[in-house]
């Protein structure tokens, strides 16, 4: 699972997040949403490490990531909006990297490595360089790469940029499947219909502060806006011209 | 919803031992370098074999100039300590100056490979030590700053040995003591750059390139000092031996440079027991460093990394808008859609400090030379003595000049790509978006090259037919060399490259290099034979009763003019060509 404990990040002079605090059970999807630069990619790069907090704790499984680093990316995937390949690997060849860094016996990585080539119809382009894929077949490589070790924390930023109709199905319901196998999945994302459809509980961000965390239910309740599409919801919340009810909102959930 | 429990996951987080995390990035090297070179033995055939053959030839020219300094050295001092002491001194003092810039090359490339790079930002999501990714971007370093050392160096050091008639086990130890040497100013070079982020963040690229300069106008005050000080005349058995004592402080013992000397000198003359202890005092001392780095990254590669990023402010510009409408308002004779693109190019290049800072040491060293010929004790009282180093010196800025239209101009176009979706729906024809760069780079270039030409001639004291034939032959140069970037740049882009240096070190960046080179040589030669007999004729016969001065200075004229077709030549072709492959380029 993963818990934040009053974060704080600053760069300079500036927050970029502010005393957040959070714990996301087992098992949960979470939706991480917000207006650009309110402070998701500063979480995300926290969660996985990248970043430290400059006050505040981030536990991963219970690990530190500051003291307990590699304790906690042993239990962490970590699938990025825009991520690294090697261009003169092949997509096998990168796979493999990354089931030895992970130090799975060479039997049951190779299980693995054919398991998740297998799941995402990685078959037909596999043994050919990365510089080759387009941008869905180098996703289905990177999601195959992070679900080889059985993670028990998936963090994902933008899972769905540059995915056509088949594979945002492919992937939503593999967030599902790993969802109901135990997995906790922190997902951040632009596309409110998918938080929507996927997401066990959403969490928007403004300005560095957890504005709202809860279900989509309970935010159309507090808001009193019953029967509205996310989307709506959102905009009304983080909107700086907020309707009543939501300005009521963001006072009784402060930072 | 949420489940209660986990279900089992055996195996999965146990994470790699050492020494299955050193075998996964070994195979990853293995890998890339592998795939790496079978791409460009199936796609790019003709540029492995220009390079291999431009290198070997190089290799050849260096040994055959070497194996000749080596056999002048052994003839002239028959001296046997002498001749020792001598090449010690070159070999101290040539190992010294690249242990100093192997230092300085490896920090600034790791700076961008452990705190810049996708790949390690990738890698630390991963549950690699850090330690290990550390250690995986030095290697790369080390690769990447040494392998100039490789091909100066071995030549001098086969060359020695078949001079010296070594014995076998030289040849044998001799890899083994390039690779500890490299790898000394490698872990140096990581460690500082380490240290320098993880305590100084807020200096980070500045301070490197600072000290970089300092360093090297440090080197330079050292070689001046060493020739302008010089009571004696040049090339004189007590100028010489000045000269060595001065050297002395390269031939510290505690120096890994000496005992690279001492140990190759001691292989090469058969002392088995020098050689190879020498050799475990560098291979032991480069561990230790490697160690050290290793130890130090353990502890304090993330955190500089935190450092780093927590000290990321906003970036504003240097308020030079002047600067802007300056150029505007002095190019006002041009289209106002050239003079926008010139000024957008101007702004980019102005707020990339990798550009103008390697802009500026090249140009501020060759200043710097120039501005202090007079101090060198040439012979300037010989004309053709004067002449040959002007043409030297034009050539000298001919060939710096290309490596920054290589290196900065040629990439332009491919990079336009990425921004293509703006340019190609702004009113603006194709073609101007070419002519924009070309007189970017053309009269950028101008200024500073003329510069540079008028400075060393009026230290010369160059007669005035050949300044202006120099002056000539500057401006074909920055024309010309402008030209062909920007056209071949056109000819050949590649769009799918974001990094410029790649993009320069590609096919098209290469033939573009080399076609540059043989355009300077063509210019310098065809300006300079005619003016070297113009000139030796003059010294020779004053009186002009064995040559005639007329026939000679219609020589001057014919290559000039031959130059100016060749200039023209090369300016319009490369263009032309380049224009037409934008207009049916598709991006």
């Amino acid at each position: 699972m993963i818990e934040l404990v009053d974060v704080t990040r600053k760069y300079g002079d500036k927050t970029a997040v502010n005393g957040l605090s959070l714990v996301i059970p087992q098992g949960e999807l979470f939706a991480f949403l917000g207006p650009n630069g309110a402070g998701k990619t500063t979480t995300i790069k926290m969660l996985v490490g990248l970043l430290r907090p400059s006050a505040g704790v981030v536990r991963i499984c219970g690990y530190d990531l500051v003291t307990q680093t590699r304790e906690a990316q042993l239990r962490l995937s970590y699938v990025p909006d825009q991520p690294h390949l090697y261009d003169k690997l092949t997509g096998r060849e990168f796979l493999q990297f990354v089931v030895d860094l992970f130090g799975l016996p060479r039997p049951l990585a190779a299980a693995r490595i054919d398991r998740e080539i297998a799941h995402f119809e990685l078959a037909d382009f596999v043994d050919d360089l990365t510089e080759s894929y387009s941008h869905g077949m180098k996703q289905r490589l990177v999601f195959a790469s992070a679900l080889l070790h059985d993670p028990q924390v998936l963090v994902i930023d933008e899972p769905m940029v540059g995915l056509d109709p088949r594979s945002m199905r492919v992937v939503k319901d593999l967030l599902r499947e790993q969802a109901s196998q135990g997995t906790t999945i922190f997902m951040s994302t632009h596309t409110l219909d998918i938080a929507e459809e996927i997401a066990d509980r959403i969490g928007i961000i403004v300005g560095g502060q957890l504005r709202f965390l809860g279900t989509v239910t309970q935010l159309e309740a507090q808001l009193e806006l019953e029967g509205t599409s996310l989307e709506r919801l959102f905009l009304t919340l983080t909107d700086g011209q907020a309707e009543p009810s939501a300005r009521k909102l963001v006072r009784s959930h402060p930072p | 919803m949420p489940h209660e429990t986990q279900p089992q996951r055996a195996g999965s987080y146990v994470g790699s031992s050492w020494k299955h995390e050193a075998r996964a990035f070994w195979c990853l090297r293995r890998a890339l370098v592998l795939n790496s070179v079978q791409v460009l033995l199936r796609e790019s055939r003709l540029r492995v074999i220009l390079v291999f053959s431009l290198s070997a030839l190089f290799w050849l020219g260096l040994f055959w100039l070497f194996l000749d300094g080596f056999h002048f050295l052994d003839s002239s001092l028959n001296n046997p300590a002498t001749r020792a002491r001598t090449i010690a001194a070159i070999f101290n003092i040539f190992f010294l100056s690249l242990l100093v810039m192997l230092v300085f090359s490896s920090g600034i490339i790791l700076y961008s490979g452990l705190f810049r790079s996708p790949e390690t930002r990738y890698l630390l999501t991963l549950p690699a030590r850090a330690e290990r990714v550390f250690l995986h971007k030095v290697q790369e370093a080390a690769a990447f700053s040494s392998w100039g050392f490789v091909l100066l160096g071995s030549p001098m050091l086969v060359a020695y040995g078949l001079v010296n008639l070594a014995p076998w086990f030289y040849y044998l130890l001799l890899p083994v003591y390039v690779l500890s040497f490299v790898a000394v100013p490698a872990a140096v070079g990581a460690l500082a750059c380490l240290l320098v982020v993880h305590r100084l963040p807020a200096l980070k690229v500045q301070m490197v390139v600072g000290a970089g300069i300092v360093v090297l106008l440090l080197v330079g005050a050292l070689a001046w000092s060493l020739l302008k000080g010089s009571q004696t005349e040049l090339m004189t058995p007590s100028w010489f031996r000045e000269i060595l004592a001065r050297l002395q402080f390269s031939e510290q013992r505690l120096l890994p440079s000496w005992w690279l000397t001492a140990g190759l000198m001691g292989a090469a003359d058969g002392d088995w027991a020098d050689g190879l202890l020498l050799l475990c005092v560098l291979v032991s001392n480069a561990l230790l460093l490697v160690q050290a780095g290793v130890w130090s990254a353990r502890r304090h590669y993330r955190p500089a990394l935190q450092n780093l990023h927590s000290d990321r402010a906003a970036r504003g510009t240097l308020g030079l808008g002047w600067l802007d409408r300056a150029i505007d308002r002095v190019f006002c004779f041009l289209p106002a859609r050239v003079r926008l693109m010139m000024v957008n190019d101007l702004r980019l290049f102005r707020r990339d400090p990798v550009q103008w800072s390697q802009f500026l040491i090249f140009f501020g060293l060759l200043g710097l030379y120039f501005s202090n010929i007079r101090r060198l004790s040439y012979d300037l009282s010989h004309a053709t003595w004067v002449n040959m180093i002007s043409f030297l010196n034009l050539a000298v800025v001919g060939l710096i000049l290309s490596t920054f239209t290589g290196r900065f101009v040629f990439p332009m176009i491919s990079l336009e790509g990425r921004r293509f979706w703006i340019l190609g729906r702004l009113p603006i024809a194709r073609r101007t978006i070419l002519w924009s760069k070309f007189l970017f780079a053309a009269l950028g270039s101008l200024i500073p090259c003329l510069l540079l030409v008028v400075l060393s001639d009026l230290m010369l004291r160059v007669v005035p037919e050949v300044f202006f034939v120099h002056l000539l032959a500057c401006v074909l140069l920055c024309l010309g060399l402008s030209a062909l970037a920007v056209g071949m740049g056109a000819k050949m882009p590649n769009l799918r490259e974001e990094s410029p240096s790649k993009i320069a070190a590609g096919f098209g960046g290469t033939l573009n290099l080399v076609v540059s080179t043989i355009y300077i040589a063509v210019i310098v030669i065809l300006t300079a034979l005619p003016s070297h007999f113009y000139l030796g004729a003059r010294e020779a016969d004053p009186r002009g009763i064995l040559f005639d001065f007329d026939r000679l200075r219609l020589w001057m004229v014919v290559g000039a003019a031959a130059s100016v077709v060749i200039g023209a030549l090369a300016t319009v072709l490369p263009l032309r060509m380049g224009f037409r492959a934008f207009d049916e380029l598709e991006f």
